[in-house]
Formats: C-alpha cells, structure tokens, sequence
C-alpha cells in the first residue's frame, strides 16, 4: 500500500512529459522482506543497441519509496521499429534481481514486458507483466513489479572453534576409548565372576596384540622396534605375532635392528 | 530457476577463494573518494529534524554530491549526477540543504534532483526543457502550503537570454510557478527573505559594466510585485565582479567591490540604498581575494563577514545590517595576520559565530562582540594552503567546541576539532591516472655484496663473506631484545606471522592528473606516507611509471619525466619536456637485463628514437588505427603493418603481462595424456571495431612477423560500450555488449568469451615443432588450435586483468571491473574453460579433469567478488603484483577510488591464516603434557606391580 502510493505520487511527475514511464516497484519477499534497506547506489538499466541517435542506455536511481522510474522513454519518428531494451536492476547489497525485456515503440509507448532468461534467445520469453491492450490503448504509466531472486554471500564463513568439535574428532575419540577402556576394563574384571575372568584371560592371552600389550606390561624388555619390523623373537607369544602379522617382509633381521 | 541452478553450479565448484569477514580492512582498503568540494555547496547539516549529529554535504567537481560523516571521514552515501545531465561539461554543480529539510537538492547543467539527506536515495527529479540551471536555494520560509520536513525550490535557469525562475514542489519537483524574465538581462542569482523572492540578474549598462537588477516576486504566486535597478555598471563589468548574494536570511545582502578595491559596496536586497564602505587596508600590499560570509538561516542574527586576502596574510571585517534601517555599519575586525586563513560561518539558534582558522591557531568569535570565545594551537601547522572551510559550532555554557572542515589546495579535506586534525581524506586521489608498485632497495645491498664476492678471488670472497656474517652480529642484541616481544605479540594477535616480509606491505605510487604524486601503503590501510607536487599542470597526462630499486620514473606525454625517490617523495631528477607529443611510452629491458629502458612513440606509430635492444622488436598502435611492428635499430620503417579491413577502427591493444611465468606448459587430460599449451611470448590481441555495422573484431598478431594467428569477428556489439580483453599463458578473454544479430546470435546482453591456444588438436602431439629448442616467428608456421567459448554475464566489464603470482602455480582469476555494480570480481579460470562439455554430462575422464558440464549464462558468485560490499567506483585499471608467497597475489585498483586487496585464488595454502587458532595448538600441548604426567606414575606403578606378581 505505502509502495503504491508513493509511486502515484512519483507518477505524477511523469505525467507532465508526453513520453510514456516506466516504474518499477520492489515488492516485500522472502529474501527481501524490506525493500528500503537497499542502498542508495542501487539502479536499473535498460539497454539495448544504439541506433539512430536514441538514448540506448537508460538508467534510473533508486527512490525513497523504493522503486525505479524512467521518465519519458526515447521515442523516434513513428515509421521506426520498436526498440527492445534489457531491463537489468543492479543492487550493491548483493540483492539479485530477474532481468526483463522491455519492448517500446517508435513513439515511446511500452509495447511489452516479460520476465528474460540470460543465455537463452532473446525471444524466449517468460512471464508476461505487462502487455499492451488489444484495443491498441496505450498506458502512458506502467508499473510493474521487480523479482527478487535471492541474495549473493559475499564472505565465506570461518569454523568456530567449540569444544563439541574437538569432542568430535576422530582422534580424540580414540584416545577416549583407549582411556576408558585402561581404567574400566580393570574394574570390569575385578566384578567378573572368577570363571568368566579365567575364560577371558584364556582368550585375551590367544589374542595378538592383547598379549603383546601384557607381555610388553609384564617383561619391560619388549622391543617394539623389532616387533613393528618383523624380526626377533623376545618371547613366545611375540613370536606368535611375528608369524601371525608379517607378509612377506624381509625377515633378515640384524640389518633393521635398532637396538 | 536458471539463476538458482546456476549459483549451486558455482558455489559447488568454485576453488572458494572468498574473503572472511573477519578480514575485511586487514587485508584490503578502500578510499572512497568524492574529488574537489564545491566553495559554495558544502555544508554541516543534520540530516532529519530530529538528528543530533550533523554530517557534511558537499558536491564535487566531479559532480559526486556526498554526505562525509564528520566524526571519522567515512563516505556515508554519495550519487553520481554527471550521467544524468545532458551535457555536464556546463561547469560546477549546485548543492544546497537547508535544516528542517530532510532533503538535499543538487543540479548540473539542466537536471534538478532531490536526495534523501540520510541515505542518498532519490527524491525527485526535475529535467529543464531548455537552458541551464543557473542558482538554486531552498525556501525557508513558511506558508500555508508547506509540510514540516520539506521545503520548495527556487531555481534560475538561463536559456537563450531569458531568465525562467521556478519554484519546484518539495515532495514531487513539480513547477509550483513560473517566472518568464524576457528582457534579455543576464539571469544571475536568486534570493529569498522571509516574505519575498528576489531574483537578480544582470542588466547591460548603455556603455560598459552591468547594472544590478533585483526583481521582486510574490513567494506564493511567483508574479512580480516590483523591481530595483542598482547603479552598479561602474563596478561590475563582468558577473564575477559581483562578490557575494546572499539568501534565506532576514535581510539578504548583495555585496560587490569597486574596481580598486578601495571600497565595499553593500545593498540590502529589496531596497534601494547601497552602502559604500571603505576598505581599511593596512597590510601595505594589494588584496587578492574578498570573501564574504553570511548566515543562511532566517533567524539568524543579520551579521557578515568580508575576509580580505593579500599574498602575504589576510584580515577580516564584521558588519551588522540594521533591520529597520537596512543601514549596514561596521562592528570590529579581526587582525591582519600573515600566512593563510580560512574563514566560516555557523549559527546557533540566531546566533552566528565565525570560526577563523591560520596556519598556527583556530579562532572562534561571536559576531555580535570581537571576544574570542575560542583559541586552539594548531598541533601540525600545515604548509599547504588552506581554500575554504566550513565549520560547526557547539556552544556549551561559556565555552564554546568547533570543528572545522577544511579543503587545502593541494587536495587534502581536513576536519580540524578544537585544533586537533581529526582525519584527513586524501581527494586529490580521485585524479589518479597511473600507478605501479614501488621497489625499495633494501635488498640492493645485499645484492652488491653478493656481486661483489661473486668477482673475488676464493680467498677474498670467503674473506669478505666472513666479515659481512661478522657485520651482521650486530644486530644479534636488538634481535634478541625484540624475540620475546615477537613471540608474545604473535600469539595474542590474530594475524599468525607478520607476513609484511613476504612482500605483502608494497608501497604503491599513483601519480594524478593535477600533477601529484603519492605513495599509498599497503601493508597500512593504504595510507599515504607522502604525496608531493611533482609537476605544476592541470593535465598531467602520464604515459609509464618505470620502478627501480629506490626511485620511480614518471613519464609524460610531453616526453618529459620525474624521477621521485619512493621512501621520501624527494625529486631525484628531471628531464624537461620536448616538443612533440607522445601517443604511448614502450617499457622494455636493456641488453644486460638489469634495468629497464623507454621509447617514446609518436601518434603516427613511429618510435622517436632507436631502441637499444638488439634482440626486441616493437609492436604499435598509431592514432589513425594501425598497428605497426618494429625491429629494433630502425624507427623510420617498419617491420611490418596491420590494417584492420575497412570500416574498422582498432580500439585496444593487449599484450601477456610482462611477469606471466608458466607452471606447466602443457595439461593433462583425464586420460594421462597431455595437450600442450601453444605458448608465444609475441603475442598481441587486437579489437578493431565496426561502428556502422556493429561488429567486433579480435585479432591475434604475431609481434615479430605480424601475422595473423587467429581471428574472430562478433556481431551486434556495441562498439560505444567498453570491450575489454586480457590475455595470459595460452589464453585471452573479451567480453562485449551483444545484441540479436539474424543468424549470428539470438541472445541480448554482456558476453564473455575465451579462447585457449593449443599447439595441436591431438593430445601427445606437438605438431610440427616438436620438441624444436628454437624456432623462429618468421617462418611459415602450423597455426595453434584453438579452443572458444562464449558465457552470458549478467553485467558490463570495463577493464580486465589477470592476477600474477610467483612461479604460476596458483590458479589464475580473471579480474573484472564492473562498472555497473561498482565492484571488483575475480573469474577463477577453471570456471571459464572452454573445454566444459556442451549439453552432455562430463564423462569420468573430464569430471577428473574438474570439467563441468556449460552453461551459456555465469553468473557471478558473489565469492568472487574482490571488493565484497565496498563501492568501489569508477575504476579505470587494476594492477597485480606476485608476491614471495605463491598463494597470493597483491591488487590495486584506482581510477576514481582507490581499492587494494590480496587475492588468493587457491586459497592460502602457504599461509596460516586466522582460523589456525595458536591458543588451541598451545592448549593441547598443555593438555597432553597433563595427560603424561598423570599417566606415568600409574603406569610405573602397574609394571611394578606386574613385576611383583610375576
């Protein structure tokens, strides 16, 4: 409501010249919900090829009331052809806009405006805003409405440090689990029922690196070097690992000893 | 629709190289620019009644009408009315603004408009038939008509010897009424007081000078009620004799001098007296300049100032006008002081006060007393002379605080605040017409000694080298001492290192029209570290700036030059101009490769002289459309000639920027195989361009030979719009206007295309060359193959350029200014391939090579935008720099603003930027140092225990 009165006012300016205008209003969208925080350096232009000493870029400054208006449109001796402009509306707020096509006569009526696809033939036309009359009676003022596609993002967003992402880290949850399971597992065991903790030692002795872990606990003198590489055989359960993990592996030992 | 898939398209597979908003003004900096203030439409005004702060308007001799906000300098809106007046070479634009109006009203040339005073968003606009806008003031007084917030119009406009007074709407620009004055008088100003309208024009006296005429008109109907004709044709012989007309006060004031200046004549507008009052001049020298200051404000008191300036000082008179008598009488003086002053007018209420500032001190009177209510030192006397100021005054109490705009001459806008230099905006930058970056030469020394070992015997070399290292201890102390400063420093501020030593803070030298010179840092918010006078001329046309290290040479069209030394802005040397004029300036290398040499060439094509480079040869444009080739040791003819077919006009001439290394010289395919780049280092794109059938031309010379190795013709273009092209490694891009076009095109709007050469078609294939190691551009050679690609953009590009890093690693961007959106926007190349499948999904193959499949219409994702949401306006050529760091790439863009950013196209992979967060680096150590120490005692004590167990 406040849109179209302020454009009535701004009409009347026009009515003064004989030429038609165009106005063009923003309506309230989604991505727009209020059209007057566009900035000021905001405009629309129509352009199109020169010809004949016309006007063949037109441009229109943003208005209080939020639209563009084009006072008297170029008009030419009426045996010309019409003119087909580009209606473009450029907006420093990142704010996109759908293109138009503007088609004028010869005497700077507006024949037409529908909504245009960039990168596809100029007469592929899409939604009608306005259509001259069948009658032939021209409109001298035309309003239409713009189309507010959406909103460019200019910054990229930076990751915020939380410590929900730190929790989230693989690695930190691996080392949660490890920890979890060197203080619980104990306690686990200590209310474990005598037979099922005998079984469990029986599996956990059969089992590779369970038993290494307990060897290297239990001896001290387990050397992981050598159990990494293959080679070396410091007890019988790490031998059992040694046949057990390496593939093929060059097993002549001393050289790749570390000591 | 489009739009959307379109923008998913891009977000998905641009490299995002965007700016994080968190860097915005660390690594980037803008002046936003408005050019030279108006004298007489620059203004403090608050922009709605109920504001407290005020802001400065002013329009500008670029015809920018602005709002500065006084507190830090910064721009908040400005609009560009040069493009909206017929022809806005008619001299300077007219801004007035008026409290109690929420508006301000500028005109140029026959274009009235009306802007909103908060943020510059259109109010009305009012073109004039005929003639020219002549004055303009806004009506201040109240009728029964007017609304609270708006205020009419009065303008003059002078059309073919008639003088037209209007009075245009406050809300809608509409003509209220029209006041025809067809006696041939020359339409001057207009006035108002609080019941009348005045309008003054110039009548011609029977002999010589110009009778003052003052035309009385009725505010609400805009009939003449009576008129005045003052005796003035002894006095005023041209319309500039006439000092000073003053509006919208109680009782308005024409002023003129007689011709000796020994006497002030005064006449109050709508009487007939003139006051005659004789100037007291004891400064002993002539007076050069009278001002004259009076308030603009119905209320105010009816108290002016005349300022009178002499070579050597300057003095000023107060004189209060008798409302009743409209006798004008003398109330005191301000002291003759030697040096510069400046002298504005501002009201409390109805009190005025004026505010004098000189070269030493600030001063504020009031004008009904010669009490000085104010006095502050000034804390840098400036040496530049100050042209006008405007000031506003806050009286508090007694006391009094002021603040003071001023413009210097040299083009520095100052805002002066109880004596302190608050901010200063650099205008004169808007006049930029060249700029390059500056080599300092503390690496030179190094380099010498370096050369130097380099000749010496073993012995000596490792002699020298040894002292040099022993040398160099010296700064072990101050090193040390700074080491814990550093390490603190870098942990808590953001920036992780100081990157300045990986030449990301070059000093950047613009030199303007005026004849200025100045050095911006950019490692400093771009401030300027100097800025000298280096030629006295208006038109300072500058063809080359040449850097070596320490000094910079600028080279004019006149064939003269200035060689400036970068870190102090001292004029090293000068060569006066010749003669003949200079169409372009040749930079090339000289035969040892150490430095760089000029060549003039003429407008005709031709060098001015033989250039020393055996080996080079020249490629030309001549101001008929030619382009010519030459070889080096011969400037009378050339090796060769390109003449555009008939009809057409070449327009633009681009050449591989002169540091374009090339990563790769060929490019793999999905397949392993590789195509391999066609890479010429002679090569130059030529537009030549077809007014009369719209058709563009681009042709791709040879420089040595001159042979054509690709052309491409496009049809519907408009040659008036900016066709720019750039070129780099194997390609070249343009971008145009297109228009339908019968068969040839069925689309309307800006086009973009591109164009990469290969050597063959075929992959693993180097044509006929081969592996050759030399070949010659004078034989018949296979031709490149050529790959294009058109793309649909949703805006004009007035100028492109390529970032330049290091080694050409980086993914380049095509810079592209867009004059539309105001803005800045880097292209990354993979998103331009032309090799994109058309209408089919990328095979396995292409999808590896990062081809997607095309779309005719790319759209600019605004993470491409360089400039973000800074307007940055009316720029005409944007520099790149490599830097040390591979990643990044240094930009500078001037013209009318001034914009200088980093550009990362493959995002900073060599940096650490801010989101490398050192605090939880530390944190962690710190937490698994805490971790250790709680876990090795435990452990120790579970292998004891085992131990025990076992």
């Amino acid at each position: 409501m406040h849109f179209s009165l302020s454009s009535l006012l701004l009409l009347g300016i026009s009515s003064l010249v004989s030429a038609s205008s165009l106005t063009i209003t923003i309506p309230v969208s989604s991505s727009l919900p209020n059209p007057h925080v566009l900035p000021a350096t905001s405009h629309a232009t129509l352009t199109t090829l020169p010809s004949s000493g016309k006007d063949h870029i037109l441009s229109a400054s943003l208005t209080r009331s939020a639209t563009f208006v084009f006072h008297d449109l170029p008009s030419s001796n009426p045996d010309a052809q019409p003119e087909s402009y580009l209606l473009d509306i450029c907006s420093a707020g990142g704010y996109v806009f759908a293109p138009y096509r503007v088609d004028v006569a010869a005497d700077g009526s507006i024949l037409g405006i529908w909504e245009t696809f960039r990168g596809n033939p100029w007469d592929n036309r899409g939604a009608e805003k306005y259509v001259v009359g069948v009658t032939g009676k021209k409109q001298v003022d035309v309003v239409v409405e713009a189309k507010v596609l959406g909103r460019k993002v200019f910054y990229e967003q930076r990751a915020q440090f939380s410590p929900l992402s730190l929790v989230k880290n693989p690695m930190v949850l691996l080392a949660v689990v490890a920890l979890g399971l060197m203080f619980v597992m104990p306690k686990l065991m200590d209310n474990m029922d005598p037979e099922m903790r005998a079984e469990f030692e029986q599996h956990s002795r059969s089992s590779p690196i369970t038993g290494a872990t307990t060897s290297a606990m239990a001896g001290g003198g387990f050397d992981l070097a050598s159990w990494m590489a293959g080679t070396g055989a410091p007890n019988p359960t790490a031998s059992d690992v040694t046949q057990a993990g390496s593939t093929g592996r060059d097993t002549s030992g001393p050289a790749r000893r570390r000591g | 629709m489009w739009l959307q898939a379109a923008l998913f398209f891009a977000a998905c597979l641009s490299p995002a190289a965007a700016i994080y908003s968190d860097e915005v003004d660390h690594i980037d900096f803008h002046h936003a620019l408005l050019g030279t203030p108006s004298p007489d439409s620059t203004f403090f005004l608050k922009p709605f009644t109920s504001s407290n702060a005020s802001l400065i308007y002013t329009i500008s001799d670029k015809l920018l009408v602005g709002a500065v906000n006084p507190r830090d300098g910064a721009l908040v809106w400005r609009q560009n009315i040069s493009r909206s007046a017929d022809s806005p070479a008619h001299g300077a634009g007219l801004l007035r603004g008026l409290d109690g109006n929420d508006a301000v009203v500028a005109a140029v040339d026959n274009y009235i408009a009306s802007w909103s005073a908060q943020d510059g968003k259109l109010g009305w606009e009012h073109r004039v038939s005929e003639g020219v806008v002549g004055d303009l003031e806004l009506l201040e007084l109240e009728d029964a008509t007017a609304t609270s917030g708006v205020r009419d119009t009065i303008a003059v406009v002078a059309s073919e010897g008639n003088g037209i007074v209007k009075r245009l709407d406050g809300n809608t620009g509409k003509t209220v009424w029209e006041y025809k004055d067809a006696s041939g008088d020359i339409p001057f100003q207009v006035s108002s007081s609080s019941t009348e309208v005045f309008y003054i024009s110039l009548h011609s006296a029977m002999l010589k000078g110009f009778k003052i005429k003052v035309t009385v008109l009725d505010p609400l109907t805009g009939r003449q009620t009576r008129h005045q004709i003052l005796n003035s044709e002894a006095d005023v012989a041209t319309p500039e004799s006439v000092l000073y007309v003053g509006a919208n006060s109680a009782s308005p004031i024409i002023v003129w001098a007689d011709k000796s200046q020994k006497s002030l004549k005064v006449n109050v507008i709508g009487t007939k007296e003139v006051t005659s009052i004789a100037i007291d001049n004891t400064s002993g020298s002539g007076i050069r300049q009278i001002t004259v200051h009076a308030p603009h404000k119905l209320n105010a008191l009816p108290h002016f100032l005349v300022h009178f300036e002499t070579e050597a000082g300057a003095w000023a008179e107060v004189y209060h006008v008798d409302l009743v008598s409209a006798k004008v009488t003398k109330a005191y003086r301000l002291p003759y002081l030697s040096g510069q002053s400046a002298v504005a007018v501002s009201v409390i209420d109805a009190n005025v006060y004026f505010t004098r500032v000189t070269d030493l001190e600030a001063v504020v009177v009031s004008s009904a007393s010669h009490g000085i209510l104010g006095r502050w030192d000034l804390q840098k006397p400036s040496s530049d002379i100050a042209l006008h100021s405007v000031s506003e005054v806050v009286a508090k109490g007694k006391s009094v605080a002021v603040r003071t705009a001023l413009f210097r001459k040299y083009g520095d806008w100052q805002l002066i605040r109880n004596g302190q230099i608050e901010w200063t905006r650099h205008e004169g930058l808007i006049d930029t017409v060249a700029a390059t970056w500056a080599e300092t030469d503390a690496q030179e020394d190094l380099a010498h000694e370096l050369e130097v070992e380099g000749h010496e015997t073993l012995y000596g070399a490792y002699l020298h080298r040894v002292k040099r290292h022993v040398r160099d201890l010296e700064h072990l102390p101050d090193w040390l001492k700074d080491l814990p400063k550093r390490i603190l420093s870098s942990i808590l501020t953001d920036e992780v290192s100081n990157l300045d030593s990986f030449g990301l803070a070059k000093s950047v030298i613009v030199a303007t029209k005026s004849g200025r010179v100045y050095a911006l840092d950019t490692g400093n918010h771009g401030a300027v570290s100097w800025g000298i006078q280096a030629v006295e001329t208006s038109d300072w046309n500058v063809k080359a700036m040449l850097t070596s290290p320490g000094v910079v040479t600028i080279y004019s069209d006149d064939g003269g030059s200035v060689t400036v030394d970068v870190s102090t802005g001292e004029i090293v040397s000068r060569i006066e101009p010749s003669t003949s004029k200079l169409h372009s300036i040749a930079v090339f290398e000289i035969q040892d490769g150490s430095s760089l040499a000029t060549v003039g060439v003429r407008e005709d094509g031709t060098p001015v002289a033989a250039f020393a480079n055996e080996d080079g040869f020249l490629v030309t444009t001549s101001i008929d459309g030619r382009v010519l080739g030459w070889a080096a040791k011969d400037n009378k003819t050339p090796v060769w000639e390109f003449v555009p077919p008939s009809g057409q006009k070449v327009v633009e001439a681009t050449a591989r920027p002169a540091h374009d290394p090339v990563a790769s010289i060929g490019r793999v395919l999905g397949n392993r195989s590789v195509l391999y780049k066609y890479l010429n280092p002679n090569l130059a794109l030529v537009t030549a361009v077809n007014e009369q059938t719209h058709t563009a031309s681009f042709y791709l010379l040879d420089g040595v030979s001159g042979n054509v190795i690709h052309a491409s013709t496009q049809a519907g273009v408009d040659s008036t719009q900016p066709i720019a092209s750039a070129m780099s490694e194997n390609w070249f891009a343009y971008s145009f206007w297109g228009d339908v076009d019968g068969s040839e095109s069925s689309a309307k709007g800006y086009q973009l295309v591109i164009s990469e050469l290969y050597e063959s078609p075929l992959p693993n294939d180097r044509g006929l060359l081969d592996s050759a190691t030399n070949y010659s551009s004078t034989a018949i050679l296979p031709l490149p193959y050529v790959i294009s690609q058109a793309f649909m953009i949703p805006e004009s590009i007035s100028h492109m350029a390529v970032t330049q890093t290091r080694q050409g690693i980086t993914t380049r961007q095509l810079l592209c200014t867009l004059p539309s959106s105001n803005s800045i926007v880097g292209i990354p190349r993979p998103v331009l391939d032309p090799r994109r499948p058309v209408d089919r999904d990328p095979t396995a193959a292409e999808a590896e090579e990062g081809l997607f499949r095309y779309a005719p219409y790319l759209d600019f994702d605004g993470k491409w935008y360089l400039s973000h949401t800074r307007d940055v306006a009316g720029i005409n050529a944007v520099l790149s720099r490599p830097t040390l760091l591979e990643s990044t790439s240094l930009i500078f863009a001037y013209g009318s603003d001034i914009f200088g950013t980093r550009a990362t196209p493959s995002q900073a992979f060599d940096i650490l930027g801010k989101s490398f967060s050192k605090l939880q680096l530390v944190l962690t150590v710190v937490a698994l140092g805490a971790g250790v120490a709680v876990l090795a005692p435990m452990t120790r004590k579970k292998q004891v225990n085992a131990l025990w167990r076992a």
